[in-house]
């Protein structure tokens, strides 16, 4: 796992937008996008945000990474729709025996939703690049999403990063010692690891629960308030919402 | 005669199609570094199938906020420990497993065991946070697949799992082989579950049998080990938690208490 807090660090263009203007213009976006009948409209809004992405100097390397779950789906659903949806055969090779049948509608249906995931993909990891979690907090509670799913959001995300690591000492521990050298110690192991986080999660929970009380929490986890709309840059989303509609009517 | 003849022939192709299918799912899941198979990635379902979703998921994660919000009113500490076993099934359901049939690997669930621990509806809400997080920052999921994710993996695999720990409980079975059975039922559901979501969601004018046929074969070079070695991990971690602190079982009322002293049946 990547830690995914380092890229934030940036203080550029994108990260000092409100988080609200980008949540929803991430999602009038997404809608486009799965509502997108043909292939250019996602393709242009991908192609737009890699661009956006390479804005705020996210590396190439962690973009790759990012992208290599959803491009390898993307490619299996191309490769299933082409062979094994459709009706109307593009080609037709036999090898040893076997007639491998590739239909034109399937290949087409295919590179559609593999355009839609390509598009639906850069998009939420453009809004993940660009805003720290902290900010997507304080722009979920704005949204009224309920309270207690908000405060639970905070504590995991808080301590992912601290089980994270004991999970990385014990692991390495255990690999040190075979612990994963035949499939059956590396079964053994990792149970222990998952009980062992178990245990320190529980125990956590006491501390943090004594520990929050005692720096005045009552219940419900304190959020950021957000201030007012900046005027530009509700007309600047508006633009893009309409321009990004007439594109998605066209295309 | 030629009736025969054509349809003896419609059968050949047919298994050829099927193996050549099989064949094809081994060379992309082997060349794969990692099948994160079980999580519906951003962008696959269509605008109404990611509403329906959404739609069958939000009661069940209702009912997990509001019976977190009435045992947190008596317990305090309650919060943090869903938050935290929240931390711990994305960190389980972020780690790489060896699948040794398909030469790759995947991902166990975390949510038998969650399940298990807190109990469905909680499980349901933990699966959302870490599926929510997962879909933001790691682009595993997705945030218009999440009401499905949440479906599949929170809801079928915690409602799974739970019944099975339970049920085999009742009938006096050992805790490893509950928790093993549970852990299994919990996975293969989560799997079931993705396929009739996706197939229901890709599907477009084709049917929906055959296509359903085809993901299930997909993905069963990953999943039907999967299962079982999550089985096995969530089976052990049971075992680890009895031998090393009954006295979580015993609060979260997963095993009961004889006389102060932690009782497996």
């Amino acid at each position: 796992m990547h830690l995914f807090d380092e890229y934030y660090k940036n203080n550029n263009l994108l990260t000092r937008v409100d988080v609200r203007i980008k949540l929803i213009l991430t999602f009038s976006l997404l809608v486009m996008v799965l509502c997108s009948n043909g292939i250019i409209f996602p393709l242009f809004i991908a192609m737009l945000c890699i661009v956006l992405c390479k804005f705020i100097d996210i590396p190439s390397r962690v973009m790759l990474i990012r992208f290599s779950e959803p491009l390898f789906i993307a490619a299996m659903l191309l490769f299933l729709k082409f062979f094994f949806t459709g009706h109307e055969p593009l080609f037709c090779v036999s090898i040893a025996g076997i007639d491998i049948v590739g239909y034109k509608d399937g290949l087409m249906e295919g590179i559609r939703l593999s355009s839609r995931i390509i598009g639906a993909v850069s998009l939420i990891a453009l809004a993940g690049f660009s805003s720290p979690f902290t900010d997507i907090i304080t722009g979920l509670s704005w949204f009224k999403i309920p309270s207690q799913f908000v405060d639970l959001l905070m504590i995991t995300y808080r301590y992912i990063f601290v089980l994270f690591e004991d999970a990385g000492v014990i692991y390495n521990a255990q690999k040190n010692r075979l612990g994963y050298s035949s499939i059956r110690s590396g079964l053994s192991s990792f149970g222990t690891l998952s009980g062992e986080l178990i245990i320190r999660a529980f125990d956590r929970s006491q501390i943090t629960t004594q520990a929050m009380f005692q720096r005045g929490y009552t219940g419900n986890m304190p959020v950021g308030h957000s201030a007012s709309f900046k005027i530009n840059e509700v007309a600047i989303a508006v633009v893009i919402i309409f321009a990004a509609g007439v594109l998605w009517k066209i295309m | 005669m030629k009736k025969t003849v054509f349809k003896t022939a419609c059968t050949a192709l047919n298994n050829f199609k099927i193996h050549f299918f099989v064949l094809s799912a081994f060379i992309f899941l082997m060349l794969s570094g990692n099948a994160y198979a079980m999580h519906i990635s951003e962008g696959i379902l269509p605008f109404n199938w990611a509403v329906l979703w959404f739609v069958v998921a939000a009661p069940f994660v209702a009912y997990g906020l509001y019976k977190l919000k009435k045992l947190s009113s008596i317990d305090p500490s309650f919060k943090p420990l869903v938050g935290l076993v929240a931390a711990v099934v994305f960190i389980i359901s972020c780690m790489p497993m060896p699948v040794p049939t398909a030469g790759t690997c995947s991902h166990p669930c975390g949510t038998g065991i969650s399940a298990i621990l807190l109990g469905p509806g909680l499980s349901v809400l933990v699966a959302a946070v870490a599926l929510f997080i997962q879909a933001l920052f790691l682009a595993h999921g997705g945030l218009s697949t999440l009401g499905a994710n949440i479906v599949s993996m929170g809801i079928m695999g915690s409602f799974a799992g739970y019944i099975t720990f339970k049920t085999l409980r009742g009938f006096n079975t050992n805790l490893f082989a509950a928790g093993f059975v549970a852990g299994l039922i919990a996975d293969w559901a989560t799997y079931l579950s993705t396929s009739v979501e996706l197939a229901s969601g890709i599907m477009g004018g084709s049917p929906f049998m055959p296509l359903f046929t085809k993901i299930i074969i997909a993905f069963v070079p990953t999943q039907l080990p999967l299962g079982i070695l999550e089985g096995a991990i969530t089976g052990g971690m049971v075992v680890l938690l009895y031998k090393k602190r009954p006295d979580l079982l015993i609060k979260m009322k997963v095993i009961k208490s004889v006389g102060g002293v932690a009782n497996e049946a």
